[in-house]
């Protein structure tokens, strides 16, 4: 049951709604004007990196999938429904468990992944919302990424690949909950930075959004930022997290095609 | 914290519903507030905070440390977070260290802006004693003494009454012949410098309950919460963090609408805020 399909790319420049393409057009400009510069790897400001995904690389998983992002490599698994530890007390709703570990070789520096630790929890807090616990009482079911290369935005991808991870488990959810971050450079907002990027943002802004029921999960900012700016910054996340969305319900639809063959 | 009945949840709900909660505050109000500086001599700076039944320590240390490649001319700021099992049986052993990592990297994410260090609360160029070579390194850590909700926002108010407590020695400069050596320094034990808090942010906590939300939630208020918005605001109103807290999903219009009332509040508490440290800092000197 493997599914793999070539990369492709994704940008929230096609926006819905007159009103909202008249502003997207002035913020364009408006950037444009500030800065002419193309970004290294040749795409503008609000372009997506190529984006690779796919379903069922790890066989001993109830569910797995794995998500290239340029440089950012990710692995996901998922076991379960099983049975909780008996450490854990008894409950009507399901456990939700995560875990976000970088390989020693992920990072320029050997070793430096380790720093994020945070990554666990706000991988739970943006799946939560997402998957039906009351459909698997007493039972835990385990997430578990590992990045294999670190360049730059890796929460975000970790946050879409699980969710892809969820669905080939067959674990009943809401809605896939996709995932995109942007960068706070002094005048100009770019979306889906690279490593080098990250490093000299001045602020960032992570946005995990569920397309289909339009509701975010989970919102996370850093730096300083202004009302007006953030408002912009979401709704370009929200635009690029449903063209996200639609990538990963076509990787889902090819391997059921896959598997009625 | 003994689990609630169903009437009970009920009850807190229904009262948030009628904005009278059930230590008959009002949606949008706070504890009582107390501040308290100078708690720890040896430290750098120090202080107590109690909002409600919540009690926060924080206190800060000052290290002479090497600077960053990435960043030779800005000092270090590390900030930690320890939940004590005083504070809740449930901190026991390995039980806080994830609810510790949180509120630290929130802490971070809110204190100490972006990678490049613009808007971060402290101007860290003002760390710097030699390029590249020599700076403070601050810790700020924050003693979590006892529990009722709302954790987050009083962290928030003790770093940022230690950080107005605190005192950094001042460090003069020999000058060696050759650039290359290492620079020999001098720790007055008179002079001190201080710093600048006035750009240093608080954090609200919007917290969800029912179609409504609230500001300052207790404990048992926090279990009803579907989820929670936290936005660090600073005196001019620009928003330095936010944190969505709690599994369920947010309509992003209420998650606007949540930055805005948090922005108004976040004026008369700084206000509060300021008062509390000028009282407390008054009676310090007066002792």
């Amino acid at each position: 049951m493997s599914a793999q399909a070539g990369p492709g790319t994704y940008s929230p420049a096609a926006a819905a709604g007159d009103r909202r393409r008249e502003r997207k057009e002035e913020l364009r400009r408006h950037l444009a004007e500030d800065a002419d510069w193309p970004r290294a790897d040749g795409r503008s400001f609000h372009d997506c990196r190529p984006a690779f995904m796919q379903t069922g690389p790890t066989t001993a998983a109830s569910g797995s999938a794995y998500a290239e992002f340029g440089k950012t490599k990710v692995i996901v698994s998922v076991f379960g429904p099983r049975e909780s530890k008996k450490a854990m007390m008894y409950s009507d709703v399901g456990r939700l468990n995560c875990n976000v570990s970088y390989t020693t070789f992920a990072t320029p520096v050997r070793g430096q992944g380790a720093d994020n630790k945070e990554y666990s929890s706000m991988l739970h807090k943006a799946l939560e919302g997402a998957v039906m616990l009351h459909t698997f009482p007493k039972t835990t079911v385990d997430v578990f990424a590992l990045v294999l290369e670190s360049g730059g935005s890796d929460l975000p991808i970790i946050i879409s690949c699980a969710s892809l991870a969820l669905a080939d488990a067959g674990i009943m959810m809401y809605d896939l909950v996709t995932s995109v971050s942007v960068s706070c450079f002094r005048k100009n907002i770019i979306i889906d930075p690279t490593s080098d990027e990250e490093a000299w943002q001045d602020g960032s802004l992570v946005v995990a959004f569920m397309p289909a029921r339009k509701e975010i999960t989970q919102l996370t900012l850093t730096g300083e930022w202004s009302d007006g700016r953030i408002t912009n910054a979401v709704e370009l996340c929200m635009d690029a997290c449903s063209k996200l969305g639609d990538i990963l319900r076509d990787r889902l639809k090819d391997t059921a095609t896959l598997t009625c063959e | 914290m003994v689990g609630l009945s169903e009437g009970e949840k009920h009850f807190i709900r229904g009262g948030i519903a009628q904005d009278v909660r059930t230590d008959g505050r009002r949606r949008l109000q706070f504890r009582s507030l107390s501040v308290q500086t100078g708690v720890i001599p040896q430290a750098n700076g120090s202080a107590r905070v109690r909002l409600g039944a919540t009690e926060i320590i924080a206190s800060v240390k000052a290290e002479l440390g090497k600077p960053s490649i990435l960043h030779p001319d800005k000092g270090k700021v590390a900030i930690f977070v320890d939940c004590s099992p005083t504070a809740e049986p449930l901190f026991e052993g390995r039980g806080s260290e994830e609810l510790s990592a949180e509120l630290s990297v929130s802490l971070q994410r809110c204190l100490l802006g972006g990678k490049s260090g613009a808007g971060a609360a402290i101007d860290l160029s003002s760390l710097i004693v030699v390029d590249g070579k020599v700076c403070w390194d601050l810790y700020i850590d924050g003693l979590v003494v006892s529990s009722d909700g709302n954790l987050l926002d009083a962290l928030a108010v003790a770093i940022k009454v230690a950080l107005s407590d605190t005192g950094i020695p001042k460090v003069n400069v020999s000058v060696s012949a050759a650039s290359d050596e290492e620079p020999e320094v001098d720790v007055s034990d008179e002079e001190f410098l201080q710093f600048d808090t006035s750009g240093v942010p608080v954090i609200i906590t919007l917290t969800k309950v029912g179609r409504h939300y609230i500001v300052d939630a207790t404990s048992e208020e926090e279990s009803q919460m579907s989820s929670a918005v936290s936005v660090s605001v600073n005196r001019h109103g620009q928003i330095c963090g936010l944190t969505k807290r709690g599994g369920a999903g947010l309509d992003p219009s209420v998650i606007f609408d949540m930055i805005s009332v948090a922005k108004h509040v976040s004026q008369q508490f700084i206000s509060l805020l300021d008062s509390e440290i000028a009282a407390a800092e008054a009676e310090e000197e007066a002792q």
